[in-house]
């Protein structure tokens, strides 16, 4: 059980977290998305006990992680984003140690080892030096560290990344069995994972929740209107305003002005209407030549991209515009590389 | 205990696993072997005499010696908090259920034996010294208190000095910057004209202080200065390392 309350995390001038609040129960896994810099990171490290916040409160299975920070982080288990490995010990010497570090007795830790070194598949690694294994291996290695010694509470950050597509699918896998009866709360960009995996997503941008809802939820409340996006030839004038006089239409939004000259819109209509038909018609009677006509159903994806589209220079801008449509045609999975946000300051 | 212990293993296994600590120990080697050869040679020759035994000779450096201390000290500890810091394992570590106290004390403890580590090889001096002539064992036995002590206070300085950077070089500099003020502290003496200054001087000039080991002289004021001293720096240090979160 994590609860979290209004956390805030300031850098400085920068405001890395606003008032973050939520709570992740027994048997649950808990998604956390967000594009680079929202404060994903920022917010785990707080839940861990890394960074105190500026403001608010942790407590995980009812221990304040201030007042009883020594009680709080032996319920945790924790993947940080970049896994940080002591080069010079040998995988088993290095699992050796977190046992010590976490207090467990000679008895559980023998027993714990062999288990959590078969879970996540290091028994071919197991006496090899921790600075010779590659990333996925080491990857391996963080989360056999955060799992050792039983925690109730796991904070997985970025857990399945750098490993092969194998290797994902048994960690997953992994993953949804402790998830059963342990309170687990995972950081990613991977949408399938979140799928696949949490039974709650929240969406994090610029350190604010825009988002909360079971998956289903999410996509339900983004399926509720229906969008057409169209491509007109030759950008005719008057097409935007002859569109949005069609009944059941609430918003037309130019995509983007292609150098060809070709005008592609995306029509958005009440729940349950479905526009092609008018809009068709509008063209033939306009004369406008359509080059293509796609009803589009929103994914998680366009929700996390509708939700966080954000100008790629705005630096610190206003949150409450965060629901600026940004009608990006989002075929490319929201899985950038997102390498840099442990060097914040 | 579990934590404190399991932190200092860990440290201990680094330093024997690095070719650093190795490259070191090779130096101080060559470099104690030497003076105790000369010293040796030097009092073995004709128109030596005196009180002088090579061994309480060897027990009061000099200037160079001490120069030579600091850098070793600042390549010893330089590694110990900055490593973490740079490479990130600090978060893996202070996420656990350790206090900061436990971290600094195992880092420290084991750079201290390190450091002891070091010394050891010059027990074969005395072994020649006490095989071939008579040996007054007392003066000896301070003298490795005093280097025992000496060593305590700037372990306790160089980890501190480790906290306050990422890069190690930073770190290494920092710890060899407090060091030369005890350098300066044994050119105040020299230069201080009012007893009471230089009365209170004295107190922190462990120049002197391993002068008067090297001749049997125990001061437990001393002892109680070099507990106190590194006492005070370890307590900075896990300041240093609470306050990194805070900024």
């Amino acid at each position: 059980m994590i609860e979290a309350h209004g956390l805030t995390r300031r850098y400085g001038e920068f405001t890395a977290v606003r008032g973050i609040s939520f709570s992740v129960s027994d048997g649950e896994i808990l998604g956390m998305l967000g594009p680079n810099g929202a404060g994903k990171t920022t917010t785990i490290r707080m839940i861990t006990g890394f960074l105190p916040p500026t403001s608010g409160q942790v407590t995980v299975n009812g221990h304040d992680l201030f007042n009883e920070p020594s009680r709080a982080r032996r319920e945790i288990g924790y993947l940080p984003e970049t896994v940080a490995l002591y080069g010079e010990m040998r995988v088993h010497e290095y699992l050796a140690y977190r046992t010590r570090l976490e207090g467990m007795s000679r008895a559980a830790a023998r027993e714990a080892m062999p288990r959590t070194i078969r879970s996540c598949l290091l028994e071919d690694v197991e006496h090899q030096i921790i600075g010779t294994l590659s990333k996925g291996y080491r990857q391996r290695v963080g989360l056999a560290a955060a799992i050792l010694h039983g925690p109730r509470v796991l904070v997985l950050d970025e857990p399945t990344v750098g490993l092969d597509p194998k290797q994902i699918i048994a960690i997953r896998e992994l993953i949804r069995e402790l998830g059963q009866e342990r309170t687990l709360l995972i950081s990613t960009h991977i949408l399938p994972e979140v799928e696949q995996l949490c039974h709650r997503v929240l969406i994090i941008d610029r350190g604010r929740i825009v988002a909360e809802g079971t998956p289903q939820e999410l996509r339900a409340q983004a399926q509720g209107s229906s969008i057409v996006a169209i491509t007109v030839q030759g950008a005719p004038a008057g097409a935007v305003e002859a569109l949005g006089r069609i009944p059941g239409v609430e918003s037309v939004e130019t995509v983007e002005a292609e150098a060809d000259g070709d005008l592609r819109l995306r029509i958005e209509s009440a729940p349950g209407e479905d526009s092609r038909e008018a809009v068709f018609r509008a063209a033939v009677e306009h004369g406008w030549v359509l080059l293509e006509l796609v009803e589009r159903r929103e994914s998680l994806e366009d929700i996390f991209v509708r939700l966080t589209g954000r100008d790629a220079d705005a630096e610190e801008p206003e949150a409450e515009d965060s629901e600026e449509p940004e009608a990006e045609d989002s075929e490319e999975p929201i899985s950038g590389d997102e390498t840099s946000e442990g060097d914040q300051p | 205990m579990s934590a404190f212990l399991a932190v200092l293993s860990r440290e201990l296994r680094a330093y024997f696993y690095s070719p650093m600590a190795y490259v070191i120990l090779a130096c101080i080697q060559a470099y104690n072997g030497a003076t105790f050869s000369y010293i040796v040679w030097v009092l073995s020759g004709p128109g030596a005499g005196g009180s002088a035994t090579p061994l309480r000779i060897f027990f009061a450096p000099h200037f160079f010696f001490w120069l030579f201390l600091f850098v070793v000290v600042a390549v010893l500890t330089m590694r110990l908090i900055a490593e973490e810091l740079r490479s990130g394992t600090i978060e893996p570590l202070m996420t656990s259920p350790v206090s900061e106290a436990q971290v600094v004390l195992g880092k420290y403890v084991a750079a201290f034996v390190f450091f002891l580590f070091l010394w050891a090889p010059t027990l074969v001096f005395v072994l020649i010294m006490g095989r071939w002539s008579e040996v007054d064992w007392g003066p000896i036995a301070s003298g490795y208190l005093g280097i025992v002590g000496i060593g305590a206070v700037f372990m306790a300085v160089g980890i501190f000095g480790s906290s306050l950077s990422k890069s190690q070089i930073v770190a290494a500099i920092l710890t060899f910057a407090m060091l030369t003020f005890f350098f300066f502290v044994s050119i105040a003496h020299d230069l201080a004209t009012d007893e009471t200054a230089k009365e209170i001087i004295n107190h922190m000039n462990l120049m002197q202080h391993m002068d008067d080991f090297g001749k049997g002289i125990v001061d437990t004021r001393r002892l109680v200065y070099y507990v106190s001293t590194s006492a005070l720096f370890l307590f900075f240090t896990s300041l240093a390392l609470a306050a990194k979160k805070w900024r």
